[in-house]
């Protein structure tokens, strides 16, 4: 029982995204936010198995996101995969990013201790 | 495992500003595919991220079919049994099925032997 427990969604991020697609005076009961979330794991583990069998085909090791979109697609959720498309170039365009302000404030760093051991040597004489 | 930063508010709408940057826990997505498949050998860190996101789309899809039952049945309150509806009465939720009939059954079957008792 725990182990299943462990391994679905948190109840309250689920019922947290169920309410917000809903109007404020929609309720929701107990049980329907348990089945949604038995249905959310399930989601991923449908999807994910067939993204490791197209790994497995192409002996690829490793799951990606682009593996996980096409996995959509091929399941009929075309409009899913489109949108995770988009989501994903979005988030490697933020992380190329965020490594590139990381490479320039290193850079940066290292130019301004260069300019303090200068004026180390200057006050020296 | 990385943390999610403000990429996620590019997508139109800002929908997870309120919970965080991610909607669903990575860890727990990252477990749960481990669990899915024999197949799987290992995982990249992008992977869960996209799942945070396609899970908060097929939540709200099944949630807004499901909550057009609930309508329909003139209440104002979402029953498990309005979601079990949304699944059979939707092609690409037919993966789900089973899921949802199995519990059905069992309930069916426990309201019938209280009939019964």
């Amino acid at each position: 029982m725990s182990d299943e427990i462990e391994l679905s969604l948190p109840i309250a991020n689920v019922g947290r995204m169920m309410k917000k697609i809903l109007p404020p005076s929609a309720k929701i009961s107990r049980e329907a936010k348990e089945r949604m979330q038995q249905c959310a794991s399930e989601f991923i583990c449908f999807v994910t198995g067939e993204a490791a069998h197209r790994c497995q085909k192409e002996n690829r090791k490793t799951v990606n996101g682009d593996d996980i979109c096409w996995a959509l697609s091929s399941l009929g959720f075309d409009n899913y995969s489109e949108a995770m498309l988009r989501y994903l170039e979005n988030f490697r365009e933020f992380e190329r990013e965020r490594a590139n302000q990381n490479n320039y404030k290193a850079n940066n760093n290292c130019i301004e201790e260069k300019d303090e051991e200068t004026k180390c040597m200057t006050i020296q004489h | 495992m990385r943390q999610p930063g403000a990429y996620s508010k590019l997508l139109s709408g800002g929908v997870s500003g309120k919970t965080g940057p991610h909607s669903l826990p990575l860890a727990r997505i990252k477990k749960i595919m481990k669990k899915s498949s024999e197949d799987v050998k290992m995982i990249s860190g992008e992977a869960p991220i996209v799942f945070s996101k396609a899970c908060e789309l097929f939540v709200e899809e099944l949630t807004k079919r499901a909550w057009l039952i609930t309508l329909q049945g003139k209440r104002r309150t979402m029953q498990k049994d309005d979601v079990a509806s949304a699944v059979i009465t939707t092609d690409i939720f037919d993966f789900l099925v089973n899921l949802v009939v199995e519990d059905r059954n069992n309930s069916t079957a426990a309201v019938a032997a209280n009939k019964l008792g």
